[in-house]
């Protein structure tokens, strides 16, 4: 090869990896109003900053989004999760807008961070003409331009099937093992998932530790009231560990504390991945006999409860992130929770 | 009426949703629209819509990203459930435009908070021929003196740019709504400077921009199933081609007309005036088609006021003399003052309105397509009576009156607010008073709409003669 152009090539070699040359393609994180808390932990955990982004919102209500630095050809993670009683569907068209700001602004890739998946539980058509809004926000998220998808614990991971674009469904289950041993004494602990359908996370569960487990069953006489509760497996004496998604309203999980303290049980942990506590949810996890109430930081909780305690699952999402920049597999994060 | 129409109405607006009904003769079908305990929106359609031709009306106005989604969850469910087509009825178009709050230079929208008086003055005042200013004791520069002698109104509350989130008052309070500013995460008050640094400090280099949301909003409601669009006097005449469905722009001005034929009183002496230039074409078809007179008012934001073309008039007051000396000069004199030097430095865009045309002793009628804030049209009514204009009425098809909109209107000196009701008036009526507020009813439009669409009927007609 000719000598000079081998020298050049060094050269350019040399800007190229400085990043001179080249736009970096680096990862920008964009947070959205719904919880900067989480946005500000994962930055942290990438050692990354947050991007200038304004999101503002006209007094007719109308959200206007403000992107403060160049984004172009960048790998974009916006962060935003479903939350707020008044506010989930602010949250969601401002999550819209500033995907389409980004695409608009010629990024390279954009990924939606959505912990806690909005709308999650209108999955099906359970009734006549009911609305599949799951399916909905999935067009919506890929009609703004989203590229790809990092989510956590989806109600029902089908609904990875209703995107055409890929979708992460990361698992809080690592760091919740972590926590179950470190926390809660092994030795005379059994798990129960309050419902059915939640028993083949609690059975995932219960082989890794090695436990035993229960389950409830809810005898529904009429729609949407829960009425009688009965209990499979022997429970007396032990500590339980209440294992499901998520908490709403937490009718079921208040009720199966108590099903499981009337059989005898010692003592009832709950432990949830999306904390959503709406409605009454405080009065009635205030007045229970439950001794715990774990979830994670997926969704922003504001219950100052002593109760309550937290899971910060922002690790994975940050190594998420990381490993979807770099191209490495996600699949490690299934099983091991990142520190 | 062939009975495989079906009629859903949204939560924004059930009053109109009624009056079109009862216009085509039909009853509005049944719909459940809730929320649950978590704030998701739950809809719950009640009749068969298989095979039928949906209609789902919903004006965006109120809590617009909760409408919005309640529409596209509602279309997509009728979607799903079958039916044969489904056209959004959206009589206001929200995110049609971007509002004309006035920015920071850092992007940021100022929102001024309720006041007890108003001046309703631009910023810096508008320049008005000399000759006029006989009526103002006091002030020969061509300049609106003020009482303190200060050569412009103070800036000053111009300057603290305050994003808002949902109002306080009017929404409960969520754990959420308490941690909304996101940038540093920090609380309401403190976040407004310091976003504003944000932006500016790092980032001289990078030039900011808003992003637009047309497109998004026409490639969500075609995603969530939509077939066809109705809506009314868009802001922009460009919006449908957003759409890669089809969409009929009905007019709001035939009915315009006809309440300027039919309530004012000696409307062939009056002026059509546009309150800005972007809605001249707007103003002219209605003076054009009533054989009226037309004046505008320019607003004008530049970065410099020195930097006007040389030896530009920037009045031209009809038929009055102007000085011979051209305004621009006098604008220097209190350019020069040190205060206005430090605020220009701060916020280099500065806004002039101006008025072509003469309205002297004249009635004005100012025809806009949209009030929001209000800071337009209560300026222009400001401007129209300081030019000697003897009645001041505000023809407007979307009310959407928001923030302090409404108490601004009550101060300023617009004589009569002609709203139509494609947006709920109760708010306004109640709080301007039945005397002051005129409704003008576009149901019968988009209800003839609707019959039309339904029968595959032209609907061209409707965008001359009203109904």
């Amino acid at each position: 090869m000719d000598h000079n152009l081998e020298l050049q090539l060094q050269e350019s070699d040399l800007k190229l990896r400085s990043g001179e040359h080249m736009s970096s393609n680096s990862i920008k994180l964009i947070s959205g109003n719904s919880h900067p808390e989480l946005a500000e932990l994962i930055s942290k955990k990438l050692a990354i900053p947050l991007s200038k982004v304004g999101v503002y919102q006209y007094s007719n209500m109308e959200t206007s989004v403000t992107i403060g630095e160049s984004i172009r050809d960048e790998d974009v993670y916006i962060i935003q999760t479903g939350t707020g009683e008044q506010e989930i569907n602010d949250f969601l068209m401002e999550l819209l807008i500033m995907i389409h700001a980004c695409k608009t602004a010629s990024v390279r890739r954009i990924t939606a961070v959505i912990p806690s998946f909005p709308y999650a539980r209108q999955d099906k058509k359970d009734k006549s003409r009911a609305p599949i809004t799951a399916k909905l926000i999935a067009n919506l998220l890929e009609t703004a331009g989203c590229d790809h998808v990092i989510t956590m614990d989806l109600h029902a991971s089908q609904i990875q099937g209703f995107f055409h674009i890929p979708v992460d469904n990361l698992y809080a289950e690592p760091s919740v093992l972590n926590y179950i041993r470190n926390h809660t004494n092994l030795a005379n602990a059994i798990l129960v998932s309050p419902d059915a359908g939640g028993a083949k996370r609690v059975a995932s569960i219960a082989d890794k530790l090695d436990l035993n487990f229960a389950l409830i069953h809810k005898e529904r006489q009429k729609a949407n009231e829960v009425s009688r509760m009965v209990l499979v497996g022997d429970v007396k004496g032990k500590s339980c560990l209440l294992i499901d998604d998520m908490a709403d309203t937490c009718g079921t999980l208040v009720k199966a504390c108590d099903t499981l303290l009337d059989h005898g049980a010692e003592e009832v942990i709950a432990i949830v991945t999306h904390g959503i506590f709406s409605g009454s949810a405080r009065e009635k996890l205030k007045n229970s006999r439950l001794s715990k109430i774990v979830c994670t930081n997926t969704v922003p909780i504001d219950l100052d409860l002593d109760i309550v305690d937290q899971v910060d699952i922002s690790p994975t999402l940050a190594e998420a992130i990381r490993r979807l920049h770099n191209g490495e597999s996600v699949s490690y994060l299934f099983t091991h929770a990142p520190v | 009426m062939s009975d495989d129409i079906v009629i859903f109405g949204g939560n924004s607006h059930p009053e109109l949703v009624k009056l079109i009904c009862d216009n085509l003769g039909v009853h509005p079908s049944d719909v459940t629209l809730g929320k649950f305990s978590n704030g998701e929106t739950n809809i719950h359609v009640g009749e068969s819509v298989r095979e039928k031709d949906v209609y789902v009306i919903q004006s965006g106005c109120g809590h617009v990203n909760d409408i919005f989604m309640e529409l596209l969850i509602l279309i997509s469910a009728c979607k799903m459930a079958s039916a044969s087509r489904v056209t959004a009825v959206m009589p206001y178009f929200c995110y049609s435009r971007q509002p004309d709050i006035p920015y920071t230079s850092k992007g940021a929208p100022i929102i001024s908070k309720p006041k007890e008086v108003y001046t309703f003055e631009s910023h810096p005042g508008t320049p008005v021929a000399s000759s006029l200013l006989t009526r103002k004791p006091g002030s020969d520069s061509g300049i609106n003196l003020d009482k303190n002698g200060k050569g412009l109104p103070e800036t000053n509350h111009l300057e603290h740019p305050q994003p808002v989130r949902v109002p306080q008052s009017e929404l409960t309070k969520t754990p959420s709504s308490s941690r909304i500013p996101m940038i540093s995460g920090k609380k309401n008050q403190e976040i407004a400077p310091e976003a504003g640094e944000l932006f500016n400090a790092q980032n001289s280099g990078y030039k900011l921009w808003v992003a637009q949301s047309g497109t998004l909003i026409a490639n969500l409601l075609t995603r969530a199933g939509a077939d066809h669009v109705i809506t009314m006097d868009l802001h922009d005449p460009q919006f449908p081609g957003f759409f890669s469905i089809p969409v009929d722009n009905l007019y709001c001005r035939p009915l315009v007309q006809n309440y300027i034929q039919h309530h004012i009183p000696d409307y062939k002496e009056a002026v059509i005036v546009s309150p800005d230039a972007g809605g001249a074409k707007r103003a002219t078809a209605i003076a054009d088609a009533l054989e009226l007179s037309f004046a505008l008012i320019h607003k004008e934001r530049r970065s410099q006021l020195l930097k006007g073309p040389p030896g530009a008039t920037l009045t031209s007051g009809g038929t009055l003399p102007l000085s011979s000396k051209p305004l621009i000069r006098q604008l220097e004199t209190p350019l020069k003052t040190p205060e206005m030097r430090k605020s220009s430095s701060s916020s280099k865009i500065i806004q002039t309105t101006m008025l072509v045309g003469d309205v002297r002793n004249k009635v004005c009628i100012i025809v806009d397509d949209l009030v929001d804030t209000s800071y337009t049209i209560t300026r222009a009514s400001k401007l129209l009576k300081d030019q000697g204009a003897t009645k001041v009425y505000v023809l407007i098809t979307h009310g959407i009156f928001s923030g302090d909109a409404l108490n601004r209107i009550r101060q300023s000196s617009i004589d009569k607010l002609i709203i139509s009701n494609t947006v709920p008036q109760d708010r306004t009526i109640e709080f301007l008073g039945k005397d002051f507020v005129d409704i003008i009813d576009v149901s019968r439009v988009f209800g003839e709409a609707i019959r039309r669409i339904h029968n595959g009927e032209s609907i061209s007609m409707l965008f001359e003669h009203g109904w």
